[in-house]
């Protein structure tokens, strides 16, 4: 059984169909890559199972479970956290706060009274340590997104919606950040749901990718298939 | 809340405070009648601005009802005292009861909507008080005021300002603990951003409505023992005059800080006494006060003092 699977989902917003009956699956322990050109709906597909808009119509199943419309900080403590692609830190708390917003409010969190030592770890592991007492108005894009992904951690999910964490780097940096996103699974058993427009990355993490065009589910499929498929090929150059 | 585990700033705040207030206590022997009152009314609206920036200055929700809850307070325990003959003190309690109540009820029906629609409903509900102390004469004597027994068998007004000294403390003590808590952090991050908020688990309406409860709470006890001191409780307590004042002292202290509403109520209050004799002018000058400070110390006389050593530490610390 899938861990997570959307099952017809539609939203429109006025007039645009941001989803149209899109049904797809992400398995458990897998990373799943999300492609698409710009305005596919992959965004509006984050948020619809992160509970921040309701679908016109469809299902969201978590675990088996009918999650469609239940509200976001709901879904969070089921187990699903996110990344937002525009970063929202908390900018006039500091780091070290931002991830124990995160901790105290994780029914799975084991932090005890002493949340500041574990916000740390998730800080250090970001390679955030050095700021933990710093504000995050001060952080630069690369370490707020870094800063989005430890507080994503902290909620101890089963399952990271990860939205373009990897805009602002270079191509050194985006090897390293694929390894990480890759130790998310193996070592800390994550399942990964991933929006990114670099292709090489996502081609070098996948197990599966579905590719979404005009709200609609284009195809799915590893992903030396996907990069090869012509219907994805002129669905970003166009005809 | 952690009682436990208070750092080590935590703890020279609250050991300032109680230093301050300590030094507080031998000052007013010295002081004229006059001198003492003012300090009582300044005392007054440190709980007031305190309270009011937990909802404002800590999760974002400007609130135009806490002077009527504030009013709420004074009523309920003045007429449980003046009619039906309760001990002030008990009165005083459920005075804060009641306002933590309506406050609630409050909440539940407009916290929802957020924003702006919050602030209107406040205003509604603030006006919607002051009518029905003004109209329903045969309880509250209306605008002729409702005369109340005080906290003692004789009045003295050293005794209270010891009273109003140990709520002022009592509110700053509660709202430090409270912002320093897992609830407080939940408060701030509801205040930097929703959306965010949310998607880490944090229930924003539950967040918003427990600070508002606490807050209306904490003016109906200001409320009632300022009414006890006045003896004479009139619609001036839950007025929108009175709730601008108490906008314009945390404003212009620093919302958003501990130490802002507390710099802003003593100021403000005794600013008013010299330009009193102006009259309705005095409103004008407040306003002018408050614009300046919005231009150049948009974080208040607080945010001028720590701007500046932010400047000092901030830049090495992002680099």
């Amino acid at each position: 059984m899938a861990l997570l699977e959307g099952q017809g989902l539609s939203k429109r917003f006025g007039g645009v169909a941001a989803l149209d009956g899109v049904n797809f699956a992400v398995e458990q322990g897998t990373i799943v890559g999300l492609i698409g050109p710009n305005g596919a709906g992959k965004t509006t597909l984050f948020n619809v199972v992160a509970g921040m808009f309701r679908p016109d119509s469809g299902r969201v199943l978590f675990r088996g479970e009918d999650v469609t419309n239940l509200p976001a900080n709901t879904i969070c403590r089921m187990g699903i956290a996110r990344t937002f692609q525009v970063t929202r830190p908390f900018l006039k708390m500091t780091c070290l706060e931002n991830v124990a917003v995160a901790m105290i409010n994780s029914p799975r969190s084991e932090h005890g009274r002493d949340w500041r030592r574990a916000a740390r770890t998730y800080l250090d592991y970001v390679e955030l340590g050095h700021l933990a007492s710093t504000e995050a108005r001060y952080l630069n894009v690369v370490q707020k997104k870094r800063l989005e992904i430890a507080r994503a951690l902290a909620t101890k999910p089963e399952l990271v919606m990860l939205d373009e964490v990897l805009g602002g780097l270079n191509t050194q940096e985006i090897g390293r950040a694929v390894e990480f996103v890759k130790r998310l699974r193996d070592e800390r058993k994550l399942t990964i749901c991933w929006i990114e427009h670099v292709m090489g990355a996502i081609m070098g993490a996948a197990e599966k990718v579905i590719v979404l065009d005009q709200g609609k589910h284009l195809m799915e499929g590893p992903p030396d298939a996907v990069v090869k498929d012509q219907r994805v090929i002129q669905a970003y150059l166009g005809d | 809340m952690r009682a436990k585990g208070l750092t080590v700033t935590e703890k020279r705040v609250l050991i300032s405070l109680f230093v301050v207030s300590g030094l507080l206590c031998f000052l007013p022997p010295g002081l004229s009648v006059y001198q003492q009152h003012v300090l009582i009314v300044s005392l007054f609206y440190v709980m007031m601005a305190s309270s009011w920036n937990l909802v404002a200055g800590y999760t974002g929700q400007v609130s135009f009802a806490h002077a009527a809850f504030a009013g709420i307070g004074a009523y309920t325990s003045g007429i449980l005292a003046a009619k039906a003959g309760i001990n002030p003190w008990v009165g005083v309690v459920a005075g804060a009861a009641a306002a933590a109540l309506l406050g609630l009820a409050v909440g539940v029906l407009c916290l929802k909507m957020g924003g702006i629609y919050l602030s209107l409903t406040t205003l509604g509900f603030s006006e919607i008080l002051r009518i029905i102390i003004t109209n329903e004469y045969e309880v509250t004597r209306g605008t002729m005021g409702l005369q109340i027994p005080g906290l003692f068998a004789e009045y003295s007004k050293l005794s209270y300002f010891y009273v109003m000294l140990v709520g002022a403390l009592f509110t700053l003590i509660v709202v430090r603990l409270l912002i320093h808590s897992n609830l407080g952090l939940n408060f701030r991050a509801v205040q930097n951003d929703e959306r965010a908020a949310s998607s880490l688990g944090v229930n924003v309406v539950q967040v918003r409505l427990l600070a508002f409860t606490f807050s209306s709470a904490l003016a109906g006890m200001a409320g009632a023992l300022y009414g006890h001191y006045l003896l004479l409780i009139t619609p001036e307590i839950p007025s929108l005059d009175q709730q601008f004042l108490v906008l314009s002292m945390t404003v212009i202290g620093g919302m958003g800080s501990f130490f802002g509403p507390i710099l802003g109520a003593f100021s403000l209050e005794i600013l008013s006494e010299y330009i009193r004799a102006y009259g309705e002018y005095h409103v004008l000058a407040f306003g002018l006060v408050a614009l300046v400070v919005a231009r150049f110390a948009p974080n208040g006389l607080v945010g001028l003092i720590t701007s500046r050593r932010d400047k000092k530490a901030s830049p090495a610390a992002a680099a």
